[in-house]
């Protein structure tokens, strides 16, 4: 199937698929989603039109199920431009979001056991002899190269594995689950990995508030839950953190003394060197340990007050810079404050980041760390989601003058 | 100039398509006029007994998630460690997960029945905004 893409110069635009004769019906009904959306979004200063295969760029994010993969994801659609939504007309249960840019794919879809396999064999979803990594290979590496695919849907509800869906290859693809860093070839296809690592006590916290209102559910259960699966997860979840290019670490505050409500967090954003494209973001002057706590005369800030702190370091035998933030935001002038002070943040303008913030001030982790840094992320990713385009844009440009 | 030129080249090859396959066309104004963020303040009232259909209602898994706890106690009632136990459990968090992104689907997109809809059908009448 030959695939036409128009797309604009200034870049973080909706791509129209043009299809030919021979393409299927559902496939037209997609151009039509995609048209509709450009109407209410056509901004574009230059458009280029060519002949060529499409794309992708591929986003992985790794973290255990319960740790801010959905809150993650919104932020960065948000960032991208255009809210992301479930795929039109299709099955209500499906696990994919999809706005003018952006495409996320749960991982889930790749089960190769469903719940009533996995419970007759012993094995968790953690586990890989539960996952079909050659199919998720195989399809990855397809809409990386421009071709739409037909994914499985694993159905949450009901745990089976529901009728595929048709999967167009848009300008960027996040794969998001447990395993997307876990099968050497899948990772060979990320552009960029993310991992998000919540420690033992403030994922129980999380869970506690997520699920103590739930019928059934008590402390016992939720600490049951959490230690059964543990094993698996520190077997085939947690090593994959060594090969993310970013990761996003939250842990209980140091500010204040033997604190275990997991209220107040320490988070730590753990930015490896000499990746094309990514430069991380600094305090100050860039490679220094900087120790700084913006709350003093100029601003006052509520208990326990901010403290951050900026290093480099090492995690894994990679060189890394790690950005620190303890404490939260209780005013949008300490917000906008840290983020003057912040340097290489990949912001359009002035305030960007707090203007993230400030839009989703109702999503989970807004006023701290997790907040900042998934916003953070979201920029650094747009960033080398653009300079990877400019760098191929001109590339068939020469070619078709030759 | 040129700018417009070329988008203009670029919506006369949608339509091209768009007609030649006897699909009706629809154009750019009404469907632009139709702001999302425009609606919740304008039609909060109107169609209130459309409901769209959802997957599983939150009751339903609720129950699920109930059952499943009960479940992994029996299950590790007896071998604490077995796969089937580990499993059992595994469960439960998947569908602690599943109806935790329930409520906040709920939340988010469920207030307003008439949103869902000009979502999906921008151009029917009962979606139709205008500016003055």
């Amino acid at each position: 199937m030959a695939v036409s893409t128009i797309y604009s110069t200034q870049s973080l635009n909706s791509t129209h698929f043009l299809t030919s004769s021979s393409s299927s019906s559902t496939s037209k009904h997609v151009f039509f989603y995609r048209r509709n959306q450009s109407q209410t979004n056509r901004r574009f200063n230059t458009t280029i039109i060519t002949c060529a295969q499409q794309q992708t760029i591929v986003i992985g994010l790794a973290a255990d199920s319960g740790c801010g993969k959905s809150t993650f994801m919104r932020r960065l659609t948000s960032v991208f431009g255009g809210a992301a939504e479930p795929p039109r007309g299709g099955n209500p249960d499906s696990n994919t979001l999809i706005s003018d840019t952006t495409t996320v794919i749960c991982l889930d879809d790749y089960h190769s056991l469903d719940r009533t396999g996995r419970k007759e064999k012993g094995v968790t979803a953690l586990d890989p002899r539960a996952n079909d990594f050659d199919l998720m290979y195989e399809q990855v590496k397809a809409l990386k190269s421009g071709v739409a695919v037909e994914k499985p849907i694993y159905n949450h509800v009901t745990g089976l594995l529901d009728a595929p869906e048709l999967i167009q290859p848009p300008k960027i693809l996040v794969i998001e689950g447990l395993h997307p860093m876990f099968d050497e070839r899948v990772r060979s296809l990320l552009d960029f990995s993310i991992y998000l690592d919540i420690s033992n006590e403030v994922k129980f916290a999380w869970k506690i508030q997520r699920d103590m209102a739930e019928r059934g559910h008590s402390l016992e259960s939720i600490k049951a839950s959490i230690e059964a699966r543990k094993p698996d997860f520190d077997a085939f979840i947690d090593p994959q953190k060594q090969y993310a290019d970013a990761v996003i670490e939250v842990l209980p505050t140091q500010l204040i003394p033997d604190d275990n409500e997991g209220k107040v967090l320490r988070v730590r954003l753990i930015m490896k060197e000499g990746v094309k494209y990514f430069s991380p973001v600094y305090l100050f002057d860039e490679g220094s340990t900087i120790s700084w706590i913006p709350c003093g005369r100029k601003l006052t800030c509520s208990y326990p007050g901010i403290k951050f702190n900026y290093e480099p370091d090492s995690y894994f035998d990679n060189e890394v810079s790690i950005l620190e933030m303890d404490g939260q935001f209780d005013r949008l002038d300490e917000l906008i404050y840290v983020e003057s002070h912040l340097s290489n943040l990949s912001s359009k303008f002035y305030g960007e980041v707090t203007q993230q913030m400030l839009k989703h001030a109702d999503f989970p982790g807004s006023n701290n760390g997790t907040g900042l840094f998934q916003t953070i992320v979201g920029l650094k990713i747009r960033d080398l989601y653009e300079q990877l385009i400019a760098n191929k844009a001109t590339a068939p440009a020469e070619t078709a003058k030759a | 100039m040129a700018t417009i030129a070329t988008t203009s080249l670029s919506m006369a090859t949608q339509r091209a398509i768009v007609t030649s396959e006897n699909r009706p066309v629809r154009l750019a104004g009404p469907v632009r006029l139709n702001n999302p963020w425009n609606l919740a303040s304008r039609t909060t009232n109107r169609m209130v007994s459309f409901n769209p259909v959802k997957a599983t209602p939150e009751g339903g898994i609720s129950d699920i998630v109930e059952k499943s706890i009960k479940d992994a106690q029996e299950t590790c009632a007896g071998d604490p460690v077995s796969g089937e136990c580990v499993a059992a459990w595994d469960e439960v968090e998947e569908l602690s997960a599943a109806a935790s992104h329930a409520r906040d689907k709920k939340k988010a997109g469920g207030s307003d029945p008439l949103e869902e809809y000009c979502k999906d059908n921008p151009e029917t009448d009962e979606c139709r905004t205008y500016d003055n």
